[in-house]
């Protein structure tokens, strides 16, 4: 027993290892290519449109308070919006396994909201919001987040949907033959066969719920946000300080990108 | 340094604010923006309270007394923190207005339209004399008809105007090609001077090229671009069209420098070193309006101008010089090129997309703080068109 | 084929069900809105309203009433988004069979196609822009590069799905990876391809509005922002809020369409 799980970790560390290394030396090479400007003659840029990591990252280190401040909101309505988004996505794939027929009528209605573009959807939110609450940044808050849930809801409703009922072939037989209750063929069959296919839909929605929350910034009432900052700063053609933000927002999509891999690993780990 | 101190600390207080309100649910009604800046808003009040007689005046209703004070009235506003402006580069003028009276900078963000004025959630609402004021007052499709019962703060009497609608290009391109610019200026101007005589056929003109915009609507937006055209910042009659007044363009640079915030230290520094001479140049507009309409041979015969917005009246000049064949007259062939986007028309004359632009100085100024090398060359509108529009009581 | 033709009907009955459901949530939010703000119409208006813009013969501006700017712009956006769309799926897929091919790739690129996805178009555009020089095929590279990571993810978790055993077998009558891959691996993988490609075309079609914005000429997106700021009628505004729902649901109708075409078992099992 114990020999296996240790030919196991030896296996697991040099693979994390070259998961690491991999992309980073990649990374490695393009800031690189990047800084010496041998990426700008490639692509064709020049060094205003694109400017280099040198300067992004000192823009960075002078604001480090101001940046802080547009972070914690912009992940506030991110992270907020993505929990409220799946767990509504989730929901909706329950609700749609149980009553399958009138289910998939119900996920047709919920992806239309997806083919809504958010600059539609956020002044509607905007505006339906405003009773909510007398402080604008806490009604704006609301109105973000609501933008990114729906972003969020239709890509889990999905594949969950796909993983209640995509079973392995003859379980739900073999439940049945069983005398499982439906209630216990959920719990035992449906949900954790879901459990894979939640964290598909989680990889595509984390990305999206970073870059919806920046979009609703644009639009917000209350001016906060590293996309509100990106906006204002390439309008007025600063782009060096938007590639400053630009990187920020990246950071906050790899953080939680990163958290989200390591629970699926954590949640995953005696499926693989 | 105590400016950064005070910015860390209202920083800790909103992260904190946040939170709690995050954790509270986001369900009850939040005191938070009271706690967001209470030194501002402690010392706005007060400042309220000096002045005496705040807006209202007493009289009933929750709005503005007909004849309240600007002063009265964006005290009264800024305290309750509902002066609205788009942000974006739009904003300084509003800054500065609300510096003028002691207030903080701080504003809300207004979106595209005025449906924040129309359900009060702003009082004090940044408006366009030729396009947002008139969807307020007027009542064609799209508007909101308030007529009378609205009054507006003209920043030009505050003595806080900056300049907008310019016409500029980058300081290659103008040396590069002096005829080109020449005979560019001289037709434009030209097509203005036509527009403003005749602002209906004008409207009709730009309606005809493609424009998104209602014919009620441009009419009127026509009848008020002629006035910035017109008429400079003191309200006196301007008949030399694209007059680059070095006065109105020291103060626009002055309120830029005071007001642009830019978190690159490196073009901070480059704003603040910015003089007359880095963003304008007046030689090519004075050739031009002392020439008889000839012009050396073009060096470039293929031009294009990116507008600042979709078409509409605002940039009405350049639709009747190319109707009227006024660039033809020249010897240019030219493309209007529609903007209205993020994609700014800086950036599009910096690249090379386009030769010449419409946009406004201050925009300029803060391009050419980060780094381009964009020059005006002809100053179309006199006088700031922004105004802060407030409801009065009935 | 009678009973194809009953299930789509029953399905289509479902989904009016849903339709009636939700108009009936608009009408009391329309209702409470008329009774509380002073210009119902910029909030949220009666859908009768809607329907009578449709119809109505006035006109905006240049000559078109509301619905045939609309439209027209519709198609200008439509077309892009076609482009982007089909560019953006075959690179999805391309990418995820590169991924599954060379173990290599998959760790070294797969967390910079995540990364993509965070960088606002805002600040792409721009570098795009100084690519291509041309504003149009800017729109199309963007609205590509904002849908294949969908696709790519899905056809990958496809390609990891298949069973080790159905892998041990290809390998034990000899197969060639060549014919792993066609017989085994693709075939298996399609299922996922086609949730991809769902969550991807309304996403095109977002993409596209989004990327009309940022600059003039034409699309919807130029219209939305254009009737938002009031300068012609609001419904403009609000038809295309419908017309682009509608579109994105056909989008996800096609691809349901395309999927039961391209796997007739798939069909089979549904109805089983």
């Amino acid at each position: 027993m114990s020999k296996t799980t240790n030919k196991r970790n030896g296996k697991f560390r040099t693979k994390s290892i070259s998961t690491i290394l991999y992309p980073v030396l990649f990374g490695v090479i393009i800031v690189v290519l990047w800084q010496t400007q041998i990426l700008h003659k490639i692509i064709g840029a020049d060094t205003f449109t694109l400017p280099l990591p040198g300067r992004i990252l000192g823009i960075i280190q002078d604001n480090v308070p101001g940046i802080a401040k547009n972070v914690v909101a912009t992940v506030i309505v991110a992270v907020g919006g993505l929990i409220l988004g799946s767990l509504l996505g989730y929901l909706l794939a329950i609700v749609a396994t149980i009553f399958p027929k009138w289910g998939s009528g119900g996920l047709t209605i919920v992806s239309a909201f997806n083919a809504i573009p958010i600059i539609a959807i956020a002044p509607i939110l905007n505006n339906l919001t405003k009773d909510f609450s007398k402080d604008p940044n806490i009604r704006s808050m609301l109105a973000k987040m609501l933008v990114v849930m729906l972003t969020c809801t239709v890509s889990m409703s999905i594949n969950a949907f796909r993983g209640f009922n995509e079973l392995k072939p003859f379980s739900e037989d073999l439940m049945k033959s069983y005398a499982a209750s439906k209630v216990t063929v959920f719990m035992k069959l449906r949900i954790p066969n879901s459990l894979p296919y939640v964290f598909t839909a989680l990889r595509v929605s984390v990305p999206a719920s970073v870059i919806s929350a920046l979009v609703s910034e644009y639009f917000a009432e209350y001016i906060i946000g590293v996309g509100r900052q990106i906006r204002e700063n390439i309008v007025l053609a600063q782009y060096a300080t938007a590639w400053a933000y630009i990187l920020v927002a990246c950071f906050i999509g790899i953080i939680m990108y990163v958290i989200l891999l390591i629970t699926e690993g954590i949640l995953l780990k005696g499926r693989r | 340094m105590k400016n950064l101190s005070m910015k860390k600390a209202i920083t800790l207080i909103l992260v904190l604010a946040m939170t709690v309100t995050l954790f509270a649910g986001c369900g009850n009604e939040s005191s938070a923006s009271n706690e967001v800046t209470p030194t501002a808003a402690a010392e706005a009040t007060a400042a309220a309270e000096a002045t005496s007689a705040p807006a209202g005046d007493e009289s009933t209703g929750a709005y503005y007394a007909a004849d309240a004070t600007a002063e009265s009235i964006v005290l009264d506003a800024a305290a309750k923190g509902q002066v609205g402006n788009w942000g974006l580069g739009n904003e300084y003028e509003v800054q500065a207005l609300l510096s003028k009276y002691g207030q903080p900078t701080t504003y809300l963000s207004q979106a595209f339209d005025m449906d924040g004025f129309d359900d009060d959630t702003i009082l004090l609402a940044s408006a366009m004399t030729y396009n947002e004021l008139g969807l307020v007052k007027n009542s064609y499709d799209g508007a909101y008809g308030y007529g009378d019962s609205v009054k507006y703060i003209d920043m030009n009497d505050e003595g806080v105007a900056m300049l907008e609608d310019n016409i500029f290009t980058t300081k290659e391109f103008a040396e590069a090609n002096p005829n080109t610019v020449k005979a560019f200026i001289y037709a434009s101007m030209q097509g203005w001077q036509y527009a403003c005589e005749h602002p209906e056929e004008a409207a009709e003109i730009v309606y005809k090229y493609g424009s998104s915009v209602s014919s009620d609507h441009q009419a009127y937006m026509a009848s008020e671009v002629k006035k910035l055209v017109e008429t400079d910042m003191s309200g006196a009659t301007v008949t030399n069209y694209g007059n680059m007044d070095e006065s109105a363009m020291q103060q626009t640079l002055d309120l830029a420098k005071q007001y642009i915030s830019l978190d690159d230290s490196q073009a901070a520094d480059a704003l603040q070193a910015l003089t007359l001479a880095d963003i304008m140049d007046a030689s090519y507009w004075e050739a031009a309006s002392a020439s008889d309409g000839t012009f050396d041979a073009p060096e470039k015969t293929d031009v294009s101008i990116q507008l600042k917005w979709l078409p509409q009246a605002q940039f009405m000049g350049y639709y009747v010089a190319l109707d009227k064949g006024y660039y033809t007259n020249v010897g240019l062939n030219v493309t209007i090129v529609q903007g209205g986007g993020d994609i700014g028309e800086t950036t599009a004359v910096y690249t090379g997309q386009v030769d010449f632009g419409v946009t406004w100085v201050s925009n300029l100024i803060a391009a050419n703080a980060g780094g381009m090398n964009l020059v005006e060359i002809s100053q179309v509108f006199q006088r700031s068109g922004l105004v802060l529009v407030y409801k009065i009581n009935e | 084929m009678k009973r194809i033709k009953k299930f789509f009907q029953s399905n289509n009955l479902v989904t009016l069900v849903w339709g009636i459901g939700l108009i009936i949530v608009w009408e009391i939010g329309a209702f409470i809105i008329e009774g509380s703000k002073r210009s119902p119409e910029n909030v949220l208006p009666h859908l009768y309203q809607i329907v009578a813009s449709v119809f109505s013969d006035k006109l905006v501006s240049n000559n078109q009433t509301a619905i045939q700017i609309v439209m027209s712009n519709a198609g200008i956006t439509l077309f892009r988004a076609g482009i982007g769309f089909v560019i953006g799926a075959a690179v999805g897929f391309l990418l995820a069979l590169m991924m599954n091919l060379v173990k290599g790739v998959e760790k070294t690129i797969f967390p910079y196609l995540m990364i993509i996805q965070m960088i606002p178009i805002l600040g792409m555009a721009p570098i795009v822009l100084a690519i291509t020089k041309d504003i149009n095929k800017s729109r199309i590279v963007i609205a590509a590069i904002l849908t294949f990571y969908p696709v790519a993810t899905n056809t990958l978790a496809g390609f990891k799905s298949v069973d080790p055993q159905k892998h041990e077998l290809m390998y034990s009558i000899a197969a060639s990876k060549f014919e792993i891959y066609r017989k085994l691996l693709i075939p298996s993988s399609i299922p996922y391809l086609f949730t991809g490609l769902k969550i991807a075309a309304p996403m095109a079609i977002t993409a596209s509005i989004l990327v009309d914005t940022l600059q003039g000429g034409g699309g919807l997106g130029c219209m939305l922002s254009q009737s938002l700021r009031h300068a012609m009628s609001i419904y403009v505004f609000w038809q295309i809020v419908f017309v682009s729902a509608i579109i994105g649901i056909l989008s996800y109708y096609l691809m349901s369409v395309i999927e039961k075409l391209v796997s007739p078992y798939k069909r089979a099992k549904i109805k089983g």
